[in-house]
């Protein structure tokens, strides 16, 4: 059985394992680094501090913003779950684990959060035509590579129904596990998976059509 | 796509180019405003954590209590240099509360002892504190119930501690501290009592010789 190797060591390709480079060795050690400085933040936030609180949603209201964007499809609602996410992070930070990563616990604050939301408001949400191009002009403007090709993406993504549209976004994009996607939204695992399939090949279906109707 | 992500393609078999789009789109999109003013308006403050507090509030009562004996050591020096002796031979005291029932037992947190004298010496002198307070003046006998009750809730409080945080040195130190500010309060209002008490029976034998005189 092959055995992981050292960071920066060479990339093993005939044993199938894709070791770091240098470069990669040096991100790892500049994330250990965020990590340990997290969990300082986390126990300051714990201990009453704001401000380290501040820091830890400076750090990470962009992907949690992101993942209520495209889990509601409304601009607004995505602001008013992010902001409740996170003060229910406020609320229950004492009672997090630091074994775990903020990130993870606040991902699955911000996706309860959502679904609350979604089950208030399942009537005015859907895959509206004016609902997928709200979220793909917010989105358009960050994507860096491909701006086009990236828009339909968000675009069908978005079109998706919500069942669908939330699995694609954890796994496929937030590269969360069936189990914890599943844990996440409170559905079984084998219905993550069915709904993920679904999900590719709307999706697929969705991007095929737009390209054949450009053409 | 990145290198890193060319080889990841490379090292997993069966990913189609789909999930490779899914998972080059960005993981953060910033939003149009920052939430973070309407965010920090709904945070609730937060009570500290009880294990960086302890010792604030174990060295607050001990604070407390030491102003207390300061207090109760003045007010008895009062009420005997001035003479104001509520017990007068024939007069008639309010029953005071049993200081004693108040007291709760010596700890000094699991798995420690006291010191054998000082529980004798503290059974001796709260037993005595009984037997005289009755002859201290309404106001010194409250206050020094209220001080007597203000040190053995610091114990309590500080014994509390110590069964979570055992042996640490500090909340040892507060817990003999406090023990032995009762101490000093005990034996300085049996002192006291005894002067008293001495110059009270003094003056009956004075007025018993005049009389027969």
């Amino acid at each position: 059985m092959p055995q992981p190797a050292a960071l920066g060591d060479r990339v093993d390709e005939h044993e199938g394992w894709v070791l770091p480079t240098g470069e990669e060795a040096v991100d790892e050690v500049q994330r250990a680094r965020d990590v340990a400085e997290e969990r300082k933040l986390v126990a300051a936030a714990v201990d009453g501090s704001s401000r380290a609180f501040e820091a830890l949603y400076r750090r990470h209201a962009a992907r949690t913003y992101a993942l209520c964007l495209r889990m509601t499809g409304q601009a607004a609602t995505a602001e008013d779950c992010t902001q409740d996410a996170f003060v229910q992070a406020w609320r229950h930070l004492p009672r997090f684990e630091t074994r775990s990563s903020f990130g993870t616990w606040l991902h699955r604050i911000a996706v309860n959060v959502v679904l609350q939301q979604v089950r208030r408001r399942r009537e005015s949400l859907g895959a509206a035509d004016s609902v997928e191009r709200e979220v793909a002009e917010v989105l358009e403007d960050r994507h860096a590579a491909d701006p086009a090709q990236s828009r339909d993406l968000e675009a069908a993504i978005t079109s998706l129904p919500p069942g669908a549209r939330h699995v694609l976004v954890l796994v496929g994009i937030y590269g969360h596990t069936h189990e914890e996607a599943a844990d996440m939204l409170g559905i079984a695992v084998g219905t993550c998976k069915a709904q993920l399939h679904r999900a590719r090949a709307l999706l697929g279906a969705r991007l095929d059509a737009d390209a054949g109707g450009a053409r | 796509m990145t290198n890193r992500d060319e080889r990841r393609d490379a090292a997993s078999l069966g990913e189609t180019r789909l999930d490779a789009w899914l998972r080059d789109l960005p993981q953060g999109v910033e939003p149009s405003r920052d939430l973070w003013p309407a965010i920090e308006a709904r945070l609730e403050p937060r009570a500290r954590r009880w294990a960086p507090s302890w010792a604030w509030q174990a060295a607050a009562a001990v604070l407390l209590v030491a102003g207390s004996s300061l207090l109760t050591a003045t007010l008895l020096d009062d009420d005997g240099t001035s003479g104001k002796m509520a017990a007068t031979p024939g007069a008639t005291v309010a029953a005071p509360a049993d200081v004693s029932a108040a007291a709760v037992p010596a700890n000094y947190a699991a798995g420690s002892q006291l010191d054998p004298e000082y529980l004798a010496a503290r059974r001796q002198l709260t037993a005595m504190l009984n037997e005289r307070i009755a002859n201290l003046p309404d106001s010194t006998r409250a206050k020094l119930e209220q001080n007597l009750a203000e040190m053995r809730r610091a114990a309590e409080q500080i014994n509390a501690a110590l069964a979570e945080q055992p042996g640490d040195p500090l909340l040892q130190d507060l817990l003999l501290k406090t023990y032995q500010d009762e101490l000093a309060v005990l034996a300085n209002v049996n002192q006291l009592t005894n002067a008293l008490g001495s110059s009270a029976s003094d003056a009956t034998k004075a007025e018993s010789k005049r009389i027969d005189l």
